[in-house]
This record gives C-alpha cells, sequence and structure tokens, in this order.
C-alpha cells in the first residue's frame, strides 16, 4: 500500500463520526448502497430458510420490566412506563422461549433490534454496535448441538444464495480492500472446538512472540497472555485471532459458567460447564451467532440468577411461566450486521447500517 | 431488684417493633456499632495484643547502609500495593452508603483520601437514594462523591471502590459506571474496584435495614421492602429493608467469575462479615481470582442495625484476622482488608504483623470530619456533655452546616497521625517496609489469642513458641 488513502477512504470515510459531518453523502454512495441491498438480500434468504423449515416468525417485543442479564458490560436503556420504567430488551430471549413453549409449532424466530449501552472500549473493536438487529430463534425440545446444525445450514444456504450476486460484492470487496476473490463454498458440518480446547490452542499461540506483538499492536492491550483463562469469555482480541486463522465459519462450544447468563443451561452431568455455543466467521470477522439449551426448570434458574445477582423480583412473569409451562429448548441470535460485515467483508461492522450508533459516538 | 431492666421494658412496651433499633431520632445523623466495654468486657480485642520490639535489628543496620546514616522513623516507607491498587499507606476508607451524614460529609471525606492516597468506598443505595449523575435530593449524588475523589487523585495513588446491593442491582449500577464516558479514562487507568458486599460487621446475615424519609420511600417503594406503604401510612420516616442475597458456595464463585468476565478492565473487592464458615468464602473468593477481600468483623460500624444484631451476631474482629493469618500461611496471597471498631495506627501495624494488607476505618472517617466543627471541640472536653455531643453530633453537623474545609482537614489530620503512628511503630520494630511486618512482632497479653494466632504469649519465659516447642523435645 503506497502512503496515499486509498479509494475507499477518499470517498467513504471509516470513522463512525464522519456520519455527523455529511449523513447523506454516505448513505447514497454507490458502494454504501450496494451494502444495504445485501443486507436486504441476507434477510430474505433467512427467512426463506426458516421459513421452509417450519418456524413462525413474530414482531419483536421492544419494552418489558425486564430484560436479560447484559454481558460483558452493557447497560440497559429504560424508557418511562406510566409510573414504571421499563427496558427496551437487549435480547429477546425471554420472549422467544416463551413463544417457542406455546406455540404448536414449537419453532419461532424474531428479527430483532436490540440496544446496548455498552462500554466505551467496545467502540474500538469495530465489532459492537449500540443498536443492532439480532435474527432470534427457539427450537421447542431441542438442545444446543441441534440447533448448532440448524445454525451451520442456515449460514451455507445465505452464502450460497449471495453466489448470484457475487459480481456486486466483487466490486464492495476491492472497494474497501479486501482481498477476497470470492465467497467461500461452506462445507459442512462446520469444525466444532470446546472453550476449553480453543484456550488450550491460544495458549500455545501465545508462546509465539510475533502473535503476541501483533496482538499488543492491533488492540492495545497489555500482555494478552494473561487475559486468556478457562473460566471466562474469550478476550476480543484472541477471538480476532482465531477467525483470523480460519477460513470457514466454526463453532466454539461447552462454555465455562461465569461466562453467560442464567438462560445458558448448565450440563446436569458436567458441573460447570454450560450447554452453549458460538459461531464464529473466519478471516478476522469473529463471533456472528450465540447459542444455547435453556435452563427450564425455575428451581435452577432461580439459583441460577442469583449466580448471576440478577434480581428475581423483577423476572416475576418469567418464573411463574417456567414454573407453569417451562420445557426445554434451544436456539441462537445472528447479528444482521455481523452477518453483513463477513459477506461483504466490510472493515467495521457500523458500514452495515446506514445511522450506526457506534459506543461513545454521538451520531444522527 | 434494682438492675431489673424495667426502663428496657417500658421502652419496649411504648415502642414496640420499634423498639429493636436504637433510638429512632438518632438514625442517619449518627453511626453505630458494638460497645466492647461493657462490664466486664465481652470479647477480646486487638488491644489484648501489644507490639515486641527487638533490641537487635539488622533491618536499621541495612537501612543505614542504604542511607548512610542513622536510619529515624521517619524513613519508614508506608507505600504500598492493596488489591492492586498503588497506595500511600494501607488504610482504607471504609464503603459508607446514603444515610444523612455519610452522604452529606462524603466528598470532603473523598477528597481527603484522595489526598492521602488511600483507597477510598462507595457504599450502597447512593445512587439510589441520593440519584446516579443529578441530585434526587439536596445531598450529593453518587457521581458528586465518586469524582470529589478521582479529581483529587495524584501520581496514581489510591483507588475507588464501589459496591452494588442487590437493589442497586435494580439500577445496573456496575453497567452504567462501566458505560459510562465520564468513568472510563479512570477505568483505562485501573483505578476502578467493584466490590461485592456479602456481609457487614454490624449485621452479618441480615440485609440493609435503613430509614428513609416519605419523597424517598414513595420513589424506591417497589424495588424495596418498606413495611408500611407511604402512599396509605404518612408518616415522617419508613423502615426500608433489602434482602441479605443468598449464597452458596456455588453462587459465590459463579458471581465473581461473572463480574470478571463482563467486567475486565476492572479489579473486584469482596466485602464479607463475620461469619463462622470466613475460612471457606476466603477460599473460594481466591480460588476465583478476586483481587482483594474486606472482613468486617462484629465491632463494625453501621448506619443502622437491630441492637440484637450488634451485640450477638458474628465472630470478634480479632477472630476474623485469624482467618486471614491462617489464609496467608496457606500460601493465599491475595489483598486482605481487615475493619472492626479499628481506629489508630497501633492497630493497623498489629493487623499487618498478622497478615492483613491494609485496614479499613468507616466511624473515624465520620468523627474526624465533624470533629472539626469548633463546638465539637469544647463540648467533647466536658464529660457531661460527652454522650449528648456523640449522639448528636450529625444533627448539629446538618444544622450549624459543616464547613467543607475543615471537614477535610479534619479527616487528613486524622489520617496523618495514623501515618505517623504506623511510622513510629514500625520503625520501633526495627523495619522499614509495610511488607516486612511479621508475626515475630507481635505478642498476645492472653493465652487464647496466643493460640488462635500462633504468637507469643507475652507471659511465657522469655522465648517463642518455636522455641518452646524445641525445648520440650
Amino acid at each position: 500500500m503506497s502512503l496515499q488513502k486509498s479509494e475507499a477512504q477518499r470517498q467513504i470515510p471509516l470513522e463512525p463520526e464522519a456520519f455527523k459531518q455529511d449523513i447523506y453523502r454516505i448513505v447514497s454512495h454507490p458502494i454504501m448502497q450496494e451494502v444495504y441491498r445485501f443486507r436486504h438480500r441476507i434477510a430474505r434468504a433467512m427467512r426463506e430458510f426458516l421459513d421452509s423449515e417450519g418456524f413462525v416468525e413474530f414482531d419483536p417485543i421492544l419494552i418489558g420490566p425486564v430484560t436479560d442479564p447484559g454481558t460483558r458490560g452493557a447497560f440497559e436503556f429504560r424508557v418511562p412506563f406510566y409510573g414504571k420504567e421499563y427496558r427496551i430488551m437487549r435480547s429477546g430471549i425471554l420472549y422467544k422461549q416463551l413463544l417457542a413453549a406455546a406455540m404448536e409449532e414449537g419453532k419461532v424466530y424474531f428479527f430483532y433490534p436490540n440496544l446496548r449501552h455498552e462500554p466505551i472500549d467496545a467502540g474500538r473493536t469495530g465489532r459492537h454496535l449500540v443498536e443492532f438487529v439480532q435474527v432470534d430463534l427457539e427450537v421447542r425440545d431441542a438442545d444446543h448441538f441441534q440447533v448448532m446444525e440448524i445454525a451451520e445450514r442456515l449460514i451455507k444456504h445465505v452464502i450460497a444464495s449471495m453466489s448470484q450476486y457475487e459480481d456486486s460484492l466483487v466490486k464492495i470487496w476491492e472497494f474497501f480492500g479486501s482481498t477476497r476473490t470470492s465467497l467461500a463454498d461452506i462445507k459442512l458440518p462446520l469444525k466444532r472446538m470446546t472453550h476449553k480446547e480453543a484456550i488450550d490452542l491460544l495458549m500455545k499461540e501465545a508462546e509465539d512472540p510475533s502473535v503476541v506483538k501483533e496482538l499488543e499492536r492491533r488492540f492495545n492491550v497489555k500482555k494478552p497472555k494473561s487475559r486468556l483463562s478457562y473460566k471466562t469469555e474469550i478476550p476480543w482480541e484472541w477471538e480476532w485471532y482465531l477467525s483470523k486463522i480460519h477460513d470457514q465459519p466454526f463453532f466454539i462450544y461447552d462454555y465455562p459458567k461465569g461466562a453467560r447468563g442464567f438462560y445458558d443451561r448448565e450440563y446436569p452431568d458436567k458441573p460447570g460447564i454450560l450447554m452453549d455455543f458460538d459461531l464464529l466467521a473466519p478471516e478476522g470477522h469473529g463471533e456472528l451467532s450465540s447459542g444455547a439449551a435453556r435452563e427450564y426448570e425455575v428451581s435452577r434458574v432461580f439459583a441460577r440468577m442469583r449466580e448471576t445477582n440478577e434480581n428475581p423480583e423483577l423476572y416475576k412473569w418469567y418464573l411463574q411461566f417456567l414454573k407453569d409451562h417451562g420445557v426445554p429448548s434451544a436456539g441462537f441470535g445472528i447479528g444482521m450486521e455481523r452477518l453483513v460485515k463477513y459477506i461483504c467483508d466490510l472493515p467495521s461492522v457500523h458500514l452495515a447500517r446506514p445511522a450506526p450508533k457506534v459506543p461513545g459516538v454521538h451520531s444522527p | 431488684m434494682t438492675d431489673y431492666p424495667i426502663d428496657e421494658i417500658f421502652r419496649r412496651a411504648k415502642l414496640g417493633e420499634l423498639a429493636v433499633y436504637p433510638p429512632k431520632d438518632e438514625f442517619g445523623y449518627n453511626v453505630f456499632g458494638a460497645d466492647v466495654y461493657d462490664k466486664p468486657r465481652r470479647f477480646l480485642l486487638l488491644d489484648d495484643i501489644v507490639l515486641l520490639p527487638p533490641q537487635f535489628t539488622p533491618e536499621r543496620l541495612e537501612k543505614g547502609i542504604e542511607l548512610l546514616r542513622e536510619p529515624l522513623y521517619i524513613d519508614v516507607n508506608t507505600e504500598s500495593v492493596v488489591g492492586g491498587f498503588k497506595v500511600k499507606m494501607p488504610v482504607v476508607c471504609a464503603a459508607m452508603g446514603g444515610t444523612h451524614i455519610a452522604n452529606l460529609i462524603g466528598p470532603k471525606i473523598a477528597e481527603a483520601c484522595a489526598e492521602m492516597g488511600i483507597i477510598y468506598s462507595l457504599g450502597e443505595n447512593i445512587a439510589s437514594i441520593r440519584g446516579y449523575d443529578e441530585r434526587l435530593t439536596k445531598q450529593p449524588s453518587f457521581k458528586e462523591r465518586a469524582f470529589s475523589y478521582l479529581r483529587n487523585l495524584n501520581d496514581g495513588y489510591g483507588g475507588l471502590v464501589i459496591q452494588q446491593s442487590v437493589e442497586d442491582e435494580n439500577l445496573k449500577l456496575w453497567e452504567r459506571v462501566y458505560t459510562d464516558p465520564d468513568f472510563d479514562p479512570y477505568i483505562e487507568e485501573g483505578l476502578i474496584a467493584f466490590e461485592i458486599k456479602i456481609g457487614q460487621g454490624a449485621k452479618p446475615g441480615l440485609g440493609g435495614e435503613v430509614l428513609v424519609s416519605r419523597d424517598v420511600a414513595l420513589r424506591i417503594k417497589d424495588s424495596y421492602y418498606i413495611p408500611e406503604d407511604p402512599e396509605k401510612v404518612v408518616k415522617g420516616y419508613y423502615e426500608k429493608h433489602s434482602a441479605p442475597g443468598t449464597f452458596t458456595e456455588d453462587i459465590l464463585a459463579s458471581q465473581i467469575r461473572l463480574i470478571k468476565n463482563n467486567f475486565p478492565r476492572i479489579k473486584v473487592f469482596l466485602k464479607t462479615g463475620p461469619y463462622r464458615d470466613l475460612d471457606s468464602v476466603i477460599e473460594i473468593a481466591a480460588r476465583e481470582g478476586i483481587d482483594a477481600i474486606t472482613i468486617d468483623g462484629k465491632e463494625g460500624g453501621t448506619g443502622m442495625s437491630p441492637i440484637a444484631g450488634m451485640r450477638d451476631l458474628g465472630l470478634p474482629t480479632v477472630s476474623c484476622l485469624s482467618a486471614i493469618t491462617r489464609a496467608k500461611e496457606k500460601g493465599i496471597n491475595t489483598s486482605f482488608i481487615i475493619s472492626g471498631r479499628l481506629y489508630d495506627g497501633s492497630h493497623v501495624v498489629k493487623s499487618l504483623a498478622l497478615g492483613a494488607d491494609a485496614v479499613a476505618f468507616g466511624r473515624p472517617m465520620v468523627y474526624s470530619c465533624l470533629g472539626s466543627i469548633p463546638l465539637a471541640q469544647t463540648f467533647i472536653k466536658n464529660e457531661l456533655f460527652r454522650y449528648t455531643l456523640l449522639r448528636e453530633l450529625g444533627k448539629l453537623a446538618l444544622n450549624l452546616g459543616i464547613k467543607g474545609e475543615r471537614c477535610k482537614k479534619g479527616v487528613v489530620n486524622y489520617l496523618k497521625s495514623v501515618q505517623n503512628e504506623v511510622k513510629m511503630l514500625t520503625s520501633a520494630l526495627g523495619k522499614y517496609y509495610m511488607h516486612r511486618l511479621s508475626k515475630e512482632d507481635v505478642g498476645a497479653l492472653r493465652r487464647e489469642l496466643a493460640d488462635l494466632f500462633g504468637i507469643r504469649y507475652v507471659y511465657d519465659r522469655g522465648c517463642s513458641p518455636l522455641l518452646e516447642k524445641k525445648n520440650i523435645n
């Protein structure tokens, strides 16, 4: 690369702050228009797939007395509601579990807009938005392994459906300086590794000083190796690295308890390990989706809520529903903007939305 | 028949359920703790341990060689690292919550702590009662108190510890702080810790018991247990109860893990109380990688607690300190902070010698601030007024107004006196660094304490327990 700014940078500024200056110029740019068309095509392909699998789509429920506990420190937004304070959903988890249990089909999905007041440092990852959409689904009487199979077929279907538009994709890739020349041919089953296997692998990689140096430089973190733990979520920089050394999407499953909310079910015979998974995109794009089998017995959920320090009082309707009608289910949510970012190989997730809200940035 | 408690029964007959608490009109204007000088004294104190300076001081020789002169007490370095925070002295300002007096003088105490380079803690219910950013009452908000401290820190010394109670969780206080751009630079600098509070010395096993005014009661009645509905019953003050929270070993371990997972740039502290299973609490918390554990002994202070609770719930501070001694001997190397009626340099040196990394002060901070009221100084000398003064100090302060600078000066003076004491006593022991203090530096006046800590009993024939053992063999 020369010192001269690339074509992409000259025409579409990569900083989220740029949307403050001239939003029309950005959203009307031919390449951005094409990105937005891909969001539409991807959404259509997802609906096609889910409808053919017998899912029922619901409109998202935006507010309620309680939303799920956030992870990684994200705060919730609140709105006044006739003398009470309601919360804007951080995910549709509580409602989709309710509907999967209630509906005869036992399979439900939403295109769920979520708001999460992420910490400022999440704004520097290029992968976090305050406002985003998840395709959030739940299947009754399923476990996490069964919904992982749905997730991989869904990804394969969506990417295969995009191949007819590959010419347009190539333009986007070239514009943003991507080295990609064609869409990956997704081979099922996708690779699966446990959280422990992932950490083992990364611990080994962390022996290599050049890897450590690159992570320190790229993510401005100190001693990235010390941030790896068998007990917690994989840190952002390492998730990026793991994703970068893969060229097909892959699963990480069996996260340790303490890394996820109370609704991810703990193996009855493997205490401390959760029946859950993440689906990661390759090439450095990282997490696309999180999913799990659900805790559905009220006694277990009550104890787990204490572990995450939730106030059970707020979850009255949910606990009552589980007590009277709780059934096993499993599901996942796929981040729409992250999927667009992966397919279009965008340098940052905020480019996947026309008026993106990046943590800490005040923009239209 | 003379000592039959007729007046106590009269009082109960008059007040009913409320008689379990100290006089209501003192609440919010005063702080309480267990009395220990009942006759006879009920339990052993750190005052039953003395410091044992040696004649031969090889470390003083080392220090002399370093300085090229005879060392003095001023050469003692009181700096230390506690829970990952760099501090100028091993003292922590204990968490005080949103009650009138604690909150009103909170910002001034905060400034004093920042100036002295010690850790400052923010207790529960400040944000919920006083407001997070905007003031909900006439009193300082949560952020006012936090930034009175943070903005006055120097050279990276100190650290802010933030508690969140079960009901503060409704506010999502920690998430609010973690995503707040004003806090972010301090988070990046590593100056913030979140403290999981699972106990308090004066009321182990009980939740927060507080009285709140009617406007506050009306505002928070959905989030807290208030026995009398403020909409239906009109009165000045309402009892507000917080749940103590349910814990099992698994729940505690998972909470620590989750907080570490969710707030990776934050240090995690645990505050526990005088529980009989303290050793397991320490072991679990240390295993999960907690940065510091504060243990509050039963003599610890409180804004409000049932009288019977202060009297009869929990282990005395010395027993709690012995749990720290045992943990250190097992090789647990997390930071430990001890509190519970500790208030001078001697308490600090003894605690450190027995394994603690710092001592937390609560009531001394309040009183040293209030003691700066000119009237207080006059009154305190007069035995007759003494009791009334201690009872009424809070009200005096609120009515006469506390001069902010005087309050701060009072706290700084108090901390300086402690620091000076620590230097003198440590130097007397022939030592010049906090981490060098050890069990050899203390001796017990009571056999029970010698056994409890495995330290010398001062009335044994002039040899250490170790030498004794050799003699027996």
